[in-house]
């Protein structure tokens, strides 16, 4: 019982990791008809930011803050130098996504080298509590509860803000609420922005639950990211986390029972979902 | 009717062809061998062409049928014994059409950005397995000390007559895709990358006609992965995965989607840039790739062979 609720709050924390970079993804997914393939290394780059940061000054919480940031501006470049060039040209823009994909990945590889980098784990945040006779990491529990804070301001500001009304207005019929006179473009970078800063900040958070940050983190994570977003059904908050919490604490139990198949658990999860109901489980449209 | 303004206007492409067939014995072996990866990923990015230019598909999984087929020969003749190419050949091609058929029915159930999705993922499922099953195909390390086709009868193989072997079935490849594409069948799926609702209306089975597309793209996709691994003389996850995927992508990008072509083109560029870039900076290739890749989606994409051709037609023609 006690191995069941360990493995229950492990994949809770890993879902929660999930959820921030699947947010964004989802938001792009659902507001702009694109995937953002280069989400995944913008969440990397909040990951090594915000580990040298916090290296530099000791300081957690500002390396937290740098990496945001960080990923946030380079979310927000992708956008402006590439993507409002291409508008409504779908496959184009998924297509430059793929491509700094490949000149994001090679950047930190530059910077940071080739050997994978361990997390930076606070005094604050070290150590663990005992759940019967195993322990729970601190840091997880952070994880937990921060994940669970920012879904809720999310949701508060998709459901209960003009901003947020708008966003998902756009989602639906961009070209209505264009004819009702607002403006999507600013909507769009903003979303973006607001996106890879998430996912920067899950970048940053997320490292003690992924064992630190790697060159092919940002396509490795890319790859769950897309299968959350498929689960949970793009343009929502809820979409994201609830496709988040399945498939975190799917992925956890299946390494933990069948470590052969911990890969193909996801992604039969994902073929299931698509066959039976395309648009997700709290998907607004296909 | 060979009238002299025709001899002039495909001038070029019998230039090509000339160079192809005449010069590669008097050529080392590094050019050789470039030419050889030349045409073999040109054929993949055909096939992509085929499904994406002409049909509309947005199909990242090429490299994977094409990974099927590779390491369905390796593995016939490393764990199983088989060499004879008559059986691994069929074989493999008969794999990458199964997968084809499974993909394909699985992927287009949905719409084009999930098709694409979906085609990405199962593409990762074959990488995946092929990295996991290390019994059967060699995990990371891949599968190795593949040799040169075995027909049955004795042939001294090098690298020259197995880039001739390479070019034949190259050219009968693109010589079946051009009838295809010429063909009624070829003229429909043209049209449904146009308007797929207008094919529907006129009673056109899309479905049907996307779905064989897609399967005919896996095909030939599967024999170029047969000649990649006698080619490479081993195959590893990498080369099976999203990477391939991508790198036909780009290539019809810079080439020209719609013109097969295009692809010989593009895959040509894309290995001399690799070829050189290489040699200056190899640890920063993929930042070159990614932003020759940007650029070229965002200046280039009609591709470079149609430019060229309405060039040479202007010129050809005063």
């Amino acid at each position: 019982m006690d191995q069941f609720a360990v493995g229950l709050a492990i994949g809770v924390s890993y879902a929660m990791v999930l959820f921030l970079i699947a947010a964004g993804l989802s938001m792009t997914w659902g507001l702009m008809g694109i995937i953002n393939l280069s989400h995944g290394t913008v969440f990397m780059v909040g990951g090594y930011v915000s580990l040298t940061v916090a290296e530099l000054t000791d300081n957690f919480i500002l390396g937290l803050l740098a990496g945001t940031v960080a990923a946030g501006i380079v979310g927000l470049i992708i956008e402006r130098t590439t993507i409002s060039r291409l508008y409504k040209q779908f496959l184009d823009q998924i297509l430059v996504t793929y491509g700094f994909v490949y000149i994001i990945s090679n950047a930190t590889l530059w910077v940071w080298g080739p050997h994978a980098k361990p997390p930076y784990v606070p005094e604050l945040l070290s150590g663990a509590i005992s759940i019967g006779h195993l322990d729970f990491p601190v840091h997880r529990l952070a994880i937990i509860v921060s994940g669970l804070l920012l879904a809720g301001a999310l949701w508060w500001l998709q459901e209960r803000t003009k901003f947020g009304a708008i966003v998902r207005a756009g989602m639906d019929d961009a070209e209505m609420t264009g004819g009702l006179g607002i403006n999507l473009r600013p909507v769009i970078i903003i979303a973006f922005f607001f996106g890879s800063m998430v996912a920067g900040f899950g970048g940053a958070i997320g490292l003690p639950v992924l064992g630190g940050v790697y060159t092919w983190l940002g396509i490795d994570i890319l790859w769950v990211a897309i299968i959350v977003c498929i689960v949970g059904g793009m343009g929502s908050i809820q979409g994201a986390l609830g496709g988040a919490l399945i498939i975190g604490i799917i992925d956890t139990f299946g390494k933990m029972y069948f470590p052969q198949l911990a890969m193909f658990t996801s992604y039969l999860v994902a073929i299931v979902i698509l066959l039976v109901r395309p648009r997700g489980l709290f998907g607004r449209k296909v | 009717m060979l009238t002299k303004e025709r001899l002039f206007r495909f001038a070029p492409y019998i230039v090509i062809a000339l160079f192809l067939v005449l010069w590669p014995p008097f050529a080392g072996s590094a050019l050789v061998g470039l030419l050889t990866k030349i045409i073999i990923f040109g054929l993949l990015a055909m096939t992509l062409d085929f499904v994406n230019g002409f049909c509309g598909l947005w199909s990242f999984c090429q490299g994977a049928l094409f990974g099927v087929a590779a390491y369905t020969t390796g593995i016939l003749i490393n764990k199983f014994d088989v060499s004879s190419f008559w059986i691994t050949a069929p074989t493999a091609v008969l794999m990458s059409v199964l997968v084809a058929c499974l993909f394909g029915f699985v992927a287009l159930r949905v719409s084009a950005l999930y098709f694409l999705v979906i085609t990405f993922a199962l593409g990762q499922l074959v990488y995946s397995t092929a990295l996991k099953w290390t019994p059967i195909t060699g995990g990371s390390n891949g599968l190795g000390g593949i040799p040169y086709p075995d027909f049955g009868f004795p042939i001294s193989w090098s690298y020259i007559s197995y880039y001739y072997l390479v070019l034949v079935i190259c050219v009968i490849c693109f010589l079946l895709l051009y009838r295809i594409i010429k063909s009624p069948f070829g003229l429909s799926i043209q049209g449904i990358r146009e308007n797929e609702i207008r094919m529907r209306l006129l009673g056109y089975n899309t479905w049907m006609l996307k779905y064989i597309s897609f399967i005919i793209g896996g095909l030939f996709a599967g024999v170029a992965g047969i000649l990649y691994i006698h080619y490479n003389a081993a195959i590893a996850p990498t080369q099976v995965g999203v990477a391939t995927s991508g790198l036909v992508w780009f290539i019809i990008i810079i080439g020209g989607a719609g013109t097969l072509w295009g692809a010989l083109l593009g895959s040509a560029i894309v290995a001399l840039l690799q070829y050189y870039i290489s040699i200056f900076t190899p640890e920063r290739w993929p930042i070159v790739f990614g932003a020759c890749f940007v650029l070229a989606v965002m200046f280039l994409r009609g591709g470079i062979f149609p430019r060229l051709r309405n060039l040479w037609a202007k010129v050809s023609q005063p």
